[in-house]
């Protein structure tokens, strides 16, 4: 028989190997971008000496910067995707709900582009984008083209999480409703979108972090352009990292500017979610 | 139960011991390598050029591994396919894996930045070991053409690569569509070389046929056809505005006597008259002459041409044999420079000899410099053109009789050799960076030149827009250039 301190032990062992992978590949990463930030760092030269603050400094204030520029862009992806994203896949979800037949047929339809390559889509969107009234070429339909094929590749998935949430609604409070003689609107307002509060937070929450880190569709369609309008935050870390020489500190210094971006995005959201009650059986 | 779980661990701990052991002494990888091919030394070689591109890059692969595999035959020769998109991450991630390829293609964008940062082998000793080759095996400056010995030393002149290709940037004409328009024009007719018998040889254009930009203009214009909207049917001349589009400046900033970079790579020089000429007058045949089709991301100029609905497109002398495959065999279209602008003089265009270059870490260094040595002599030169199609850098290239025998078959290769000898050198710093500072300016002033000459765009001029690409493109070169300083230095190579 195992003996109660090695009983103990057995737990950690079992999570023993999936943290070692999130300390080596995650949080050693971040570590490893922490100190390359603070740093001039080519990725074959290595390091060129410490940079201090330059890599941030230069990252907010130069002139050749485009990173206040791409975050603006970024936080306007960020809005379209996540406005769109919760005025397709809730509806789609409740719509989905009401099928009486074929409901599986449907979620596996919408679910289909959740589970196909990024650049797939990409190159798709970009022919289709070229026959609907040239979407790419100008700077002011670039974008919110760029945010369309985002909601379209993630409305399914969310679409998932809402129909698993709207599942978990106890029927009896519908039941009452109507008894009461609440009609379809004030059942979905008093009841509905207050219990998908956690699964509203969620997919508020992911599809914020997912826009943040807008890559494959920019790279794929637009190369950040026509005159940068496309121009996001990721893009320009994966171009200074990667095809400029040297440029691996600046482009760290970027990447922790964009988790604090997020954190803090982050961190609103949660407050201002749970600032009220959730709904308790 | 205990003792069990015990005698478990244990084993696993010592059996990932053991095999981590074995990994790190490279047993493991030496047994795969001798079950894969019999042959004791491996030779690493990267390309972007896949041999799954085509048949043709098959055949020419297999050719060039054939015969070296047979000269040395404890050589296992293995191609690895690399994206050229992902090329520099992809390398410089396996150098500092201690997985370096042995031998590989750069690209004359990477060339100079690979070798400041200390990932290329200087290969002087090398070609001064191999001096006293002659003929098709010499390796030399004096072998090859002198717009492909260029990018591959240093301006001390360290050599760190051997030319491969020679390549141009150049005008590509529609023969068909000309020899149409010439009927009834004699200013077209006058661009086609002539037979001994005096009439025009539809098959080849004279290399100084177009004169200069206005004389360009007048051609495109008359080769501009409109539907009865006015749209363009039949264009002249093809303009991409996007993204790499906008990279067609520099070939017209040097036909008008400019360059985009002065040599050491330390400043933009494209913010003058010259490049304010060249960018206004490309701006110009779209928005003024309108002889082009309308910008369109998705509209490749290439696949117009081969459509048969463009005259003219500038893309680069490496396209014919691209062109006769995608139109299953049409080969009535030819070659010239970009005619000089009212600063220039000559027929202009930018040259590069992309090379092979071979890793500092490369355990078999023998070995990829025979790779280089048969690849970049005279022998790979006549496999690629036997298989692709392609001209070389070797000047005795040129005095083989294939290389005539491919001329007479294929006459848009005629003028190529003309072309690659009067290129500028192309501008090799930094060019990603540069690209993204300097390439969306390029498209704003393509895109938005009425509102910028109207004095309503995001630029108040086109030399204000030239000036402030160029001060962001400074700050590139000027950000590596210290950095290139500290790597050279470290190495004992600096200024």
């Amino acid at each position: 028989m195992i003996n109660k301190g090695w009983r103990a032990l057995i737990p950690y062992l079992y999570l023993a190997p999936a943290l070692s992978l999130a300390l080596i590949f995650s949080l050693m990463s971040m570590g490893i971008s922490m100190w390359t930030s603070f740093h001039h760092f080519d990725a074959f030269a290595g390091s060129a000496g410490y940079a201090g603050w330059e890599n941030y400094r230069r990252a907010l204030f130069a002139a050749d910067s485009y990173c206040w520029l791409a975050l603006r862009h970024t936080a306007y992806y960020v809005v379209l995707c996540a406005v769109g994203v919760l005025l397709t896949a809730l509806p789609l979800a409740l719509l989905c709900q009401k099928v009486r037949w074929g409901q599986a047929l449907f979620r596996t339809l919408y679910f289909l582009p959740s589970i196909t390559p990024g650049v797939v889509l990409a190159l798709v969107f970009y022919h289709l984008f070229g026959v609907w009234g040239n979407l790419l070429d100008q700077p002011r339909t670039a974008m919110p083209a760029l945010a369309l094929m985002g909601v379209w590749a993630g409305a399914g998935y969310n679409m998932v999480l809402f129909l698993a949430g709207l599942t978990e609604i106890p029927q009896h409070l519908y039941d009452a409703a109507r008894v009461d003689g609440a009609n379809a609107w004030q059942q979905f307002w008093h009841i509905t979108l207050p219990m998908l509060r956690n699964t509203l937070v969620f997919v508020v929450v992911m599809t914020i972090i997912g826009a943040f880190q807008v890559f494959t569709s920019v790279y794929i369609m637009t190369s950040g352009g026509p005159e940068r309008s496309t121009e996001v935050i990721a893009y320009t870390i994966f171009l200074n990292a990667f095809a400029v020489a040297g440029q691996m500190g600046y482009a760290s210094a970027v990447a922790w500017l964009l988790f604090v971006v997020v954190a803090v995005f982050v961190a609103i959201q949660m407050r201002v979610f749970r600032s009220r009650k959730v709904y308790d059986e | 139960m205990y003792n069990r779980l015990r005698v478990l661990l244990i084993s696993l701990v010592l059996g990932l011991v053991c095999l981590g052991a074995l990994w790190r002494s490279g047993v493991v990888w030496a047994w795969g390598m001798k079950a894969g091919s019999g042959r004791p030394v491996q030779l690493k070689v990267w390309d972007w050029w896949s041999p799954s591109a085509n048949e043709e890059y098959g055949e020419y692969f297999a050719a060039v591994e054939k015969v070296y595999e047979e000269r040395y035959p404890d050589v296992d020769v293995v191609l690895q396919i690399v994206p050229f998109g992902n090329y520099v991450q992809k390398l410089a991630t396996a150098m500092v894996g201690s997985a370096p390829p042995d031998v590989f293609q750069s690209s004359v964008y990477w060339a100079e930045g690979f070798y400041q940062r200390g990932m290329l082998l200087s290969l002087d000793s090398l070609l001064a070991q191999a001096a006293a080759d002659t003929g098709g095996q010499r390796l030399a400056q004096g072998v090859f053409l002198p717009s492909a010995w260029r990018h591959n030393h240093t301006a001390e002149g360290r050599v760190f690569g051997i030319p491969q290709i020679i390549d141009a940037q150049c005008l590509i004409w529609n023969l068909d569509l000309l020899e149409k328009a010439a009927q009834e024009d004699e200013e077209i007719r006058d661009l086609f070389e002539h037979l001994p018998d005096g009439t025009p040889d539809y098959q080849r254009l004279h290399f100084e046929g177009v004169r200069d930009w206005e004389h360009f203009r007048r051609l495109v214009k008359k080769l501009t056809r409109y539907g009865q909207d006015g749209e363009v049917v039949q264009a002249g001349f093809a303009i991409n505005a996007y993204s790499g589009g906008a990279g067609m400046f520099p070939p017209w900033l040097a036909a008008n006597g400019g360059r985009f970079q002065n040599e050491a790579g330390t400043r933009a020089l494209f913010a003058t008259p010259k490049g304010v000429e060249a960018l206004e007058f490309m701006a110009r045949l779209y928005w003024e002459d309108k002889v082009c089709p309308p910008f369109r991301r998705q509209i490749a100029d290439g696949e117009l041409f081969e459509e048969g609905k463009v005259a003219c497109i500038a893309a680069g002398t490496w396209t014919g044999k691209d062109i006769i495959r995608n139109t299953l065999g049409w080969r009535n279209f030819a070659k010239t420079a970009f005619p000089p602008g009212p600063r220039g003089s000559g027929q202009k265009t930018l040259t590069w000899g992309n090379m092979l270059v071979i890793s500092r870490n490369c355990p078999n260094v023998e070995a990829a410099w025979e790779y280089v040595r048969l690849v970049c002599g005279l022998e790979g030169n006549l496999l690629r053109l036997k298989y692709l199609g392609y001209n070389g850098p070797r000047l005795d290239l040129y005095q083989t009789p294939q290389w005539r025998e491919a001329a007479a078959a294929r006459p848009y290769l005629a003028n190529v050799p003309q072309i690659c000898l009067a290129g500028d050198k192309l501008r090799h710093t930094e060019i990603i960076a540069t690209d993204h500072q300097a390439n969306p300016v390029f498209e704003t002033l393509l895109l938005r030149y009425p509102e910028i000459v109207a004095g309503q765009g995001p630029y108040s001029s086109v030399a204000a827009a030239l000036k402030e690409a160029a001060g962001n493109v400074d700050q590139v070169y000027g950000r590596y250039h210290q950095q290139a300083q500290g790597w050279l230095a470290r190495r004992g190579e600096g200024e």
